[in-house]
């Protein structure tokens, strides 16, 4: 008995110490149940699969391959996604900043009204936005026929392009610094005016450099999103390393090239991504416990017109234009027949697409924010990374993530809409654990203990007590997962099988074939179904 | 848990359960329908097909998406084939397909009304109607004297930003160069490419921009498929354009002539049906419905061709077989890559 007994002690210990690391290296003391490990596990897996699939892809391309795209691809590529970004950055800070100021700050006419309806234009697909600048400043738009001649140069044009943008970017900026504007304590720039400063060296010496964290997170939201848009940089023919990988996987047969590409592209994306997590570090300028006191507004004087002329201007470009030239075909395709059963079918395919995403989405987020909430060590934290990244990464990169792997090894799903679900889920699964973290942060986990103490096991105090006390949260995080499916271009484009058409695949290939009437009604649904979360996303940045 | 939330989560469960059945059985490899990859303009297809149906009453599914991209996704899934049929247009990428061994023969006796030039040896493939290159240009902003004789002449300086051409993943455009490449050699057309590139041109996504460029005024002309300028006549405005086919003189190339066509895949899930839509294809009535509806020229020289169409014969053609264009078609786009034609 002694003896079998030892025989087996090594690997008792082994055990033991393996059972330890586990226990008190992963999850500081705390590992969770079997059944949520075996819930969350899967969701780290799939997450991390684009990104890894891409590496492993690379990886294996052959060295000519890499030469090849690294000398003559990447130069000119890197060059005009630089530019773009910065361009769109800096024009988007400026509109962004000054607008949040002008709302907060002075007595612009009207600046309550204006503090959210400048928000808007965050809720037009950049490529619903780019096609309306299409129709009313590209060379056979309206403008150019009043003129005669185009106002300026909207394709293949760094103006142009950056110009789209910054409409539909600069509400990244704008939140942000409006947000934190807000919190800029009145006692500092008392004390600053008390010491016998002018309002405008209050401004300069102390506002400013307490916005300076906002403006740096701000500006990198802006990059970031720049970097990954394809919608409307393909519509103005505007090359970045998005359209090149977009294009190279579409039209070849060997995809090492856009795998390599797709490397770049997620080292910047990354670079962006760390700069943006450390500026937000240093974010907590203002002591927040202090009684505030009313800041003091500035008074416009005579520029108090001109400046809402401009506020006026801004807001026509970035919302009154899409919605209005939008409207405009729409009425027109309408009249057209373009609401025929081929629309509906359409119709019926976004909503299933994105309601699925978001049924998944909502589904998924429950083991994992709980798991976030009540567990400590680096296991959880690797898992809400392995997800929050792909809210960073851009579509595409998704799409050739799951590509590669797919039809690889489960080519038979490549022939259904599942592919478009799945990438959707994984771009998407952060926005609703964002939601469900913010709902479930308010729930004392002495709510388990409670329920535990009663003799429930830990399925049933998840099943019984904690989901339904989230569940409006979780609800609101499926609800924009629903809208950002229905907007969704790039992986939708790349992913759908032969002949499954959805609204903002319609919108695209319309566009393109210059249909506008027949883009604009499957466009102004978009925009409808858009504008609605934006309530949920402005309630977070108070 | 209110009753609204549950209310909404019912109804999620329901789309959920909805989508997976529809999803499953629209997808799934439906033995009783025709499927077919179709590369081409679904306006330009769609009227056929509905022919087809009414005439045999096999029902047909249509996907269309570019002609490159469904040709490579027939490679990817021979070994479980998902369309029976893939109309093309082009026929560099069908010969490619061809190569990729994931067709198989057109048994129909019509096949052999195409000229050989114009179908794949192994009668895998054939064409179905012709499309020259040729250049498009608008005879209000240049004279057809000033204009580019020859594909070559669009390297000259003096066009330096006045013309378009399209993305170089275009199907057409890669068949083109493909077919450069066996003309002139691949150091002179790397060297053409470079200097096409250097005058700065307009890169567009495909011809239709290039149609409504030119009609417009934006570019002076362009290089398209010569139905591209058939359709532009036909429009209700900016329809004033004219054509050129280049390369006429005897010691040139000659107008490079592409076809678009039908291929049909080996073990698909319907092989009968897609041998009668083939069969029902080839015939003359629905080859000169092709021409009427997309404007194309038909490839059997007794049809009629509309006064506003240069038939084949009647101009220089260039003597590069069809079925030789598979074997570079991938190896063009590097050189074109190479030559700094990369979107």
């Amino acid at each position: 008995m002694n003896k079998a007994e030892n025989k087996y002690q090594p690997f008792a210990a082994i055990r033991r110490g393996m059972l330890n690391w586990w226990r008190e290296r992963l999850w500081h003391g705390r590992s969770p149940s079997t059944f949520l490990l075996f819930l969350t596990l899967p969701i780290g897996l799939l997450m991390a699969l684009p990104l890894a699939y891409i590496l492993i892809y690379a990886w294996r391309g052959d060295a000519a391959t890499w030469t090849r795209v690294l000398n003559q691809r990447i130069p000119a590529l890197l060059w005009q996604t630089m530019s773009l970004a910065a361009a769109v950055t800096i024009a988007g800070l400026i509109l962004g900043a000054g607008l949040a100021f002008l709302v907060v700050r002075t007595d612009l006419p009207g600046r309550r009204w204006w503090r959210w309806l400048l928000a808007l234009p965050l809720a037009v697909p950049p490529y619903v936005g780019a096609l309306t600048f299409i129709i009313v400043f590209g060379p056979r738009g309206w403008i150019t026929e009043l003129l005669g001649r185009p106002l300026f140069p909207l394709y293949e044009s760094l103006f142009g392009t950056s110009l789209v943008l910054t409409f539909f970017c600069y509400p990244y900026a704008y939140l942000i610094t409006l947000f934190s504007l807000r919190r800029v304590s009145g006692n500092l720039e008392e004390a600053a005016r008390s010491c016998g400063l002018s309002l405008k060296q209050v401004m300069l010496r102390v506002t400013l450099p307490a916005l300076r964290p906002a403006l740096g997170a701000g500006g990198l939201l802006i990059a970031l999103y720049v970097v990954s848009d394809f919608g409307a940089v393909a519509m103005l023919r505007y090359n970045t390393f998005v359209s090149s990988i977009y294009y190279q996987t579409t039209g070849r047969f060997d995809r090492s090239g856009a795998a390599i590409l797709a490397v770049v592209l997620i080292i910047i994306t990354f670079t962006l991504l760390y700069l943006e997590v450390r500026s937000r570090k240093r974010f907590n300028y203002a002591p927040e416990h202090t009684v505030q006191r009313n800041l003091q507004l500035i008074h416009l004087g005579r520029w108090r017109w001109p400046a809402l002329a401009v506020t006026i201007l801004i807001f026509l470009f970035g919302v009154g234009l899409p919605f209005g030239v939008m409207g405009y075909w729409s009425i027109e395709g309408i009249r057209q027949g373009a609401l025929d059963s081929r629309f509906f079918g359409y119709i019926l395919n976004s909503v299933l697409v994105a309601g699925m995403a978001a049924a998944i989405c909502m589904l998924a987020a429950l083991p994992v924010v709980y798991l976030r909430s009540r567990h400590a060590g680096p296991m959880p934290r690797m898992l809400e990374q392995a997800i929050m990244i792909n809210y960073a990464l851009p579509g595409v990169i998704i799409a050739l993530g799951l590509i590669f792997f797919f039809s690889r090894y489960l080519s038979a799903l490549t022939v259904t809409p599942w592919l478009i679900v799945i990438a959707c889920f994984i771009r998407f699964l952060p926005q609703s654990l964002r939601s469900g973290s913010a709902s479930l942060a308010q729930l004392s986990p002495r709510i388990d203990e409670a329920g535990q103490s009663l003799g429930m096991s830990p399925r049933q105090v998840l099943w019984r007590l904690i989901f339904p006390l989230i569940l409006p949260g979780i609800m609101a995080g499926g609800a924009l997962v629903f809208v950002s499916t229905l907007k969704e271009l790039p992986a939708t484009l790349l992913l759908r099988p032969p002949g499954f058409d959805t609204l903002a695949v319609r919108v695209w290939s319309e566009a393109h074939e210059g249909f506008y009437a027949r883009a604009a009604p499957a466009a102004m649904l978009i925009l409808t179904a858009s504008v609605l979360p934006l309530k949920y996303l402005l309630r977070e940045e108070k | 848990m209110t009753k609204n939330s549950i209310f909404l989560a019912a109804l999620f469960l329901v789309l959920v359960l909805g989508g997976a059945i529809i999803f499953s059985r629209n997808y799934g490899g439906d033995a009783q329908e025709l499927i077919i990859y179709s590369g081409r303009n679904e306006d330009f297809v769609r009227p056929l097909l509905d022919k087809f149906e009414e005439e045999t009453g096999i029902r047909t599914r249509l996907l269309s998406g570019s002609a490159a991209n469904l040709g490579h996704r027939l490679v990817e899934e021979s070994h479980r084939p998902q369309a029976d049929a893939f109309l093309a247009n082009d026929a560099g990428i069908m010969e490619f397909v061809r190569r990729e061994g994931v067709l198989t023969p057109i048994t129909s006796d019509r096949l052999e009304d195409i000229p050989a030039e114009f179908r794949a040896e192994d009668g895998t493939w054939s064409g179905l109607s012709g499309r020259a290159r040729v250049l498009m240009y608008n005879p209000e902003l240049i004279d057809a004297e000033e204009m580019p004789q020859s594909i070559f002449d669009l390297a000259d300086p003096q066009y330096h930003d006045q013309f378009a051409i399209t993305r170089s993943g275009n199907a057409s455009m890669v068949s083109h160069i493909a077919a450069i490449r066996n003309y002139a050699g691949d150091e002179a057309t790397v060297e053409l490419i470079r200097d096409i590139l250097a005058n700065n041109p307009a890169i567009t996504r495909g011809h239709s921009d290039i149609r409504r460029m030119v009609g417009a005024g934006e570019v002076k002309f362009g290089l398209v498929n010569n139905y591209y300028y058939h359709l532009q006549l036909h429009e209700p405005r900016h329809n004033q354009v004219a054509a050129i086919y280049p390369d006429q003189e005897p010691e040139q190339m000659g107008v490079f002539v592409n076809v678009a066509g039908i291929a049909l895949v080996d073990d698909g899930p319907n092989p009968e049906a897609a041998q009668q839509l083939a069969h029902f294809l080839l015939a003359q009535e629905q080859q000169k419905m092709f021409t009427e509806v997309s404007k194309e020229i038909p490839l059997i020289y007794e049809i009629e061709v509309p006064d506003y169409a240069l038939p084949i014969g009647e101009f220089r053609q260039a003597e590069i077989p069809l079925n030789e264009l598979g074997e570079v078609w991938d190896d063009t786009l590097e050189l074109m890559e190479q030559a700094g034609y990369a979107e």
